[in-house]
């Protein structure tokens, strides 16, 4: 059996479901190589209906080309790197758009940035305003007052970035030793926390 | 396995992005969507622009296809719609109302008797009738297998059961007989200018 015979043998059992995937993807792809193939897919589905009484008054009409050249088009145009970059810059403008009405404030005044009252700063978010938590929860310690000067303000921010990072850290060390010290079967203390350190000499007593 | 499942096979493909199998799925419906679009669109030309539109909104709306019907069963809704579309659109009002029972009954092959020209019903029955000759031709192993599969729906296991003889076998005694009919059938399309 030749490979174009095989070909031809695996249509007809795709026309009665009879074929596996990979049988199926070679099919297609020997359609592609060879319109006469394609033609007797047609040719045997017309027959089909004539033995099963379906076709005789059937209009003999064939759209397959046209509608195949219309979408192969479509997918030419939506494939174009030119297009895919057009719909790219598209949405990016778009999003840097909508990014810069969100930040823009609705006074038109420009805001400067505000520091808490309790000696840190937040971060001067262009556009931010003190917001009230729902719920009964406590506002932010956070006034409108003017920061003094651009440069103290940045060094405050820094301070503030590096206090916060410290504590941060400092608690979720704990919590882990806590974790550690519950779990473990032979507890063991990994985290000690020594207000003062005094060296003294051995010969002092 | 059936027919449905070819269907499904290439559905699937094509749901994947694959024109080859929509292609195919475009060859093996044409003809009765056409039929369908004709009881809307008594124009030959407006009714092949409307089967070609059917079948391009049925591509662009495959994903939303999730088998809960047939394939066909799907397709016809498309093709009615668009042809009522196509109506509204000129401010005309359809020929007949097709309905969802017309497309589950199309097998009985009525549907198109008063939309197809009387050239054409002649080319449908001579053709079935080389078709006929072509089956009454063929050996009887082949006229069997071929039989209990396009006439009682068999799938090859079954005919394998009813012949007793291996799948492959019947696998391949309908491919041989489909090829002898098809010999005949492309004679007879040859010697027939007007018959694609």
């Amino acid at each position: 059996m030749t490979a174009e015979d095989r070909d031809r043998e695996a249509l007809s059992a795709l026309m009665d479901g009879e074929t596996q995937e990979l049988e199926l993807r070679r099919v297609l792809d020997s359609i592609s190589s060879d319109p006469s193939l394609r033609d007797r897919w047609r040719r045997q589905q017309q027959v089909r209906e004539l033995l099963q009484g379906q076709r005789r008054h059937l209009p003999d009409v064939d759209v397959s080309t046209r509608v195949r050249e219309v979408l192969d088009a479509k997918r030419s145009v939506s494939r174009n790197p030119i297009w895919s970059m057009a719909v790219a810059a598209s949405v990016t403008l778009a999003v840097v758009m909508g990014g810069q009405q969100l930040l823009m404030p609705s006074s038109g005044v420009t805001p400067a940035p505000v520091v808490s009252e309790l000696g840190g700063a937040v971060v001067p978010v262009f556009g931010a305003q003190p917001v009230q938590a729902s719920l009964g929860a406590q506002s932010l310690p956070v006034s409108s007052r003017q920061a003094s000067g651009a440069q103290s303000a940045g060094q405050s921010i820094a301070a503030v970035y590096e206090r916060l990072a410290r504590d941060r850290y400092h608690r979720l060390n704990g919590r882990h030793a806590a974790s550690a010290a519950q779990s473990h079967p032979a507890p063991y203390i990994s985290y000690v926390r020594v207000p003062e350190l005094k060296l003294e000499a051995p010969d002092s007593e | 396995m059936t027919a449905s499942d070819t269907d499904k096979q290439l559905v699937q493909r094509a749901q994947r992005g694959d024109l080859r199998a929509f292609d195919l799925l475009v060859l093996k419906y044409q003809g009765r969507i056409a039929a369908l679009v004709s009881r809307y669109v008594s124009d030959p030309g407006e009714a092949e622009d409307v089967t070609q539109e059917a079948f391009i909104k049925a591509f662009r709306a495959l994903e939303q296809f999730r088998g809960d019907s047939a394939f066909y069963t799907w397709l016809y809704r498309i093709a009615a719609n668009a042809a009522k579309n196509y109506l509204v659109a000129k401010g005309r009002r359809p020929r007949a109302d097709a309905t969802i029972e017309d497309a589950e009954g199309f097998d009985d092959g009525w549907l198109l008797a008063e939309s197809s020209s009387p050239e054409a019903v002649a080319m449908g029955d001579e053709l079935a009738g080389v078709v006929e000759v072509a089956l009454q031709a063929l050996p009887d192993e082949l006229r069997s297998a071929l039989t209990l599969r396009e006439l009682d729906g068999l799938s090859y296991d079954d005919i394998a059961d009813v012949l007793e003889c291996p799948v492959g076998t019947v696998r391949s005694r309908i491919f041989r007989a489909r090829e002898a009919i098809d010999a005949r059938v492309r004679e007879q399309m040859n010697g027939e200018s007007g018959f694609r």
